[in-house]
This record gives structure tokens, sequence and C-alpha cells, in this order.
């Protein structure tokens, strides 16, 4: 039950999951390699919003987008790591319930 | 209003007022208002206003890849270290290494998304002015009826609406109504020489302008797909989109370009082809100043030596070297 409940609160995440996906395999490639941090901008949106939800890491991510400017010094930006690790993220990039490795 | 239009609301405003403003300059410098080229070259003006707003970033790019040079040997340390080595892991370790050193030495040449991003916005804005000037609304703010009404019936080349498109005419042809094949004609030769102008662009940076190590790193197979995929995007947004928005991108394209020609012959990427001929052009000229501030003067006479050396053996050249010459 508890499982269920899960996979039901994490729908929207997984939703942002597959388009944060369809863009980084389509979109993306036009642009070639620019960005000045590591991760690139579309990768930290994806980590954020797996590991954190749909308005805490979008939030997350539009405040790296802002930061991401032909001035910043760019570098290597993680997204904060999550103390605790409430769910798994599966080889597609989905997120779903059950303990593991984030 | 929906979040996009709100969002969209101040970039057309500013393209309303660029539009509007280099009409009136064209209209003051005794062009007929209502004439297809005065808004046509109103687009062109546009155009011109926004890429160069853009200068500034293209400089602060181009001055960091000069820089690389500095940070070249390091660059290619890391890159040895990951020679081979395919997996996610290893890739993903040796961009974090790349990007430290970047950022040790201050000498990112990426420019982030941020110019590209910038330009999306004011193309969508050009697309709804266009869109509505179709239908003969007015805009949100310089654009007034009167004004829109013309932009949208004024005529690329005198034949083309610039509000039609492509697909507005093959509409009008299946459904067996009059329509008008230069808007198809035209529409179509956009496609070829955008795709034409990116190629261009694309070859000059490849072929001339990019050091070994660029052309030895991953990220250079990804912008070779880019190239091949580029001509489909043309193609598809030629069909949908507005001849008036097409001739914006056109003229951003040519700007590109010819701002890239210039940058590789005066200012191109150390170690490339293009840094090369650059000095060869500057030491004929006696203008070649070296690192430690002399003038280094390529000798054309020994330059066109064509007699061959002869092989000599080790015993034959030891002797030919005189005692007072050893060390």
């Amino acid at each position: 039950m508890n499982r269920f409940l899960a996979t039901i609160l994490l729908v929207p995440r997984n939703i942002a999951v597959l388009l944060l996906r369809g863009y980084r395999a389509v979109i993306s490639p036009l642009y070639g390699d620019v960005c000045r941090y590591y991760p690139s901008c579309s990768h930290y949106a994806l980590t954020a919003v797996q590991d954190r939800g749909v308005i805490v890491g979008g939030a997350l991510a539009v405040r790296r987008l802002v930061r991401c400017h032909p001035w910043a010094e760019g570098g290597i930006d993680d997204v904060p790591l999550k103390r605790v690790q409430r769910y798994r993220v599966n080889a597609f990039g989905f997120v779903v319930a059950g303990q593991g490795k984030g | 209003m929906d979040l996009i239009s709100i969002i969209l609301w101040p970039l057309k405003w500013a393209v309303e007022l660029l539009l509007v403003g280099w009409h009136w300059v064209l209209g003051v410098a005794g062009m007929d208002p209502a004439a297809g080229l005065t808004w046509v070259l109103s687009i062109v003006g546009l155009v011109l206003v926004v890429r160069a707003a853009l200068i500034p970033i293209f400089v602060k790019q181009i001055k960091n890849q000069r820089r690389m040079l500095e940070v070249a040997p390091q660059l290619k340390k890391i890159q040895e270290k990951y020679k081979g080595k395919k997996d996610q892991f290893s890739r993903e370790a040796m961009s974090r290494e790349t990007m430290e050193l970047y950022k040790k030495t201050g000498t990112n040449p990426l420019s982030s998304c941020l110019p590209l991003l910038l330009q999306m916005p004011i193309f969508f804005a050009l697309f709804s002015v266009l869109n509505d000037a179709q239908h003969g609304k007015s805009g949100v703010g310089p654009l007034n009826e009167t004004l829109a009404k013309q932009f949208g019936d004024a005529s690329l080349f005198g034949v083309a609406p610039l509000h039609s498109s492509f697909a507005s005419q093959w509409t009008l042809m299946i459904a067996g109504q009059p329509f008008d094949a230069a808007v198809m004609v035209i529409a179509a030769i956009m496609v070829i020489l955008m795709t034409a102008s990116q190629f261009i662009t694309q070859l000059q940076i490849v072929s001339k302008n990019m050091s070994p190590e660029t052309k030895a790193s991953p990220m250079f197979k990804q912008q070779r797909i880019m190239l091949y995929l580029l001509p489909l995007v043309f193609a598809f947004s030629g069909v949908a989109f507005p001849l008036g928005v097409m001739f914006y991108w056109l003229t951003s394209n040519v700007w590109t370009m010819v701002q890239q020609f210039i940058v590789i012959r005066n200012m191109p990427t150390p170690g490339s082809e293009a840094a090369k001929a650059r000095e060869e052009r500057l030491a004929r000229k006696g203008k070649l100043i070296a690192t430690d501030g002399t003038v280094i003067v390529v000798d054309e006479e020994a330059a066109k030596k064509t007699q061959r050396q002869q092989p000599i053996s080790k015993n034959r050249a030891k002797k030919q070297i005189k005692p007072g010459e050893q060390k």
C-alpha cells in the first residue's frame, strides 16, 4: 500500500523526468557543448528533479539556469546531496519507490 | 493572458519598438513606408541590433579561447589519462577534471546557452508579431494597427508577403484555391541559403579554427552530428514559419558567417590551421611579433630552396663537423 502511494506521489516528477530526457535527447545535441558548468544545466535539472521532485528540484534548476551566463565562473556544480535517499532511480532515469542508491 | 504571452510581452514590445524604429528611420531617409523593401530592411536592422548586442559575449568567448593555449598541455594530460576509456564513468570523470581545470585557470571556452536562449524568445516574439499582423491585429506596443497591417502585407521582393508561409500556401493549393507560388519558391530558396550559410560557418570552424586538442575531444563528434541535423531543422521551419521570421533567421545566419570569417582571420584559435596561416601572413609582412617582443621575419629565399639535401652516413657526418664547432 505504501509502495502504491509512493508510485502515485512520484508521477509528477516522472513526467518531468520524461520531458527532460526528451529535451536532452532531441534539443540539447543541437546546441553542442555550451554549458560552463559540469554537470550541464539539463543534467543538473534531471538530477534535481529526481532527488527533490518537481517543485524543489525545479526551483534548483531555475536557480542554476539563472547562474549560468557568459560571465559566470563555471566549474563543477552538483545538485546539493540529499541526506536520506528515499527512492531509487531506474536505468531510464525514472524514480521508483524502494530504498537504494540515488 | 497565459504564462508564455506574459513572458513574451516585454520582448514583443522591444521587437516591435526596434522594427517600428527602423521603419521610421528608413521612412525619414526617403523610402516608401508601405513598400515591402522598407519592412524587409527593418527586419535586417532588427538583426543588426540584436547581434551587435551579443558581440561582447562573443568577444569574451574568443578571448577565453586564446587563453586555451596556456592550458593546452594540462588539457592534453587529462585526455591522455582517459584515452581509450569509453565507459560512462570515465567520460564523466574526464568532463569533471576538464571543467575543474577551466575554472582553476579561468579559461572556460564555453559561453553557456544564454546567447542561444536569448535569441529564441526574440524569434518567437517576431513570429507572434507577424502572426498577429497577418490578421491585421495591432501589436502590444509601438506597432499600431495601421503599421501592423502594413507590415503583414509588405512583401519580399515585391511578390511574397512576409506573413505567409510555405505551409499556408500549400494548404491553399491542396484546397484548390488560388495560391502564391512565389512564396513557396522563396521559402525553398531561403532554406537552401540557410543550410549553405550554416555549412560554410561550420566548415570554416572545423577545417581552419580548431586546435588538435579540440578535434580529439568527444564534443567534436557531437558538433558533426549537428551539422547534418540542422538542415532538417531549417527545412521543417522553412515550411512552417512566415517568410518574415525566416528572413530574420537567414540574416542572422549570414551575420554569424561573416563574424566567424573575421574572427578566424584575425583572432584564430591558437594551434589551429588558421593561426598558422595568420602567422605566415604576418611574417611575410614583417609584422609578426614573437613572445619576447622581437620581430620574426620569414626568409623567403631559404623557404624556396629546391635542391634536395643529400643524405650522408654517420661517419661522413662526423667528418664534416670541424673540430672547432664541436662542443
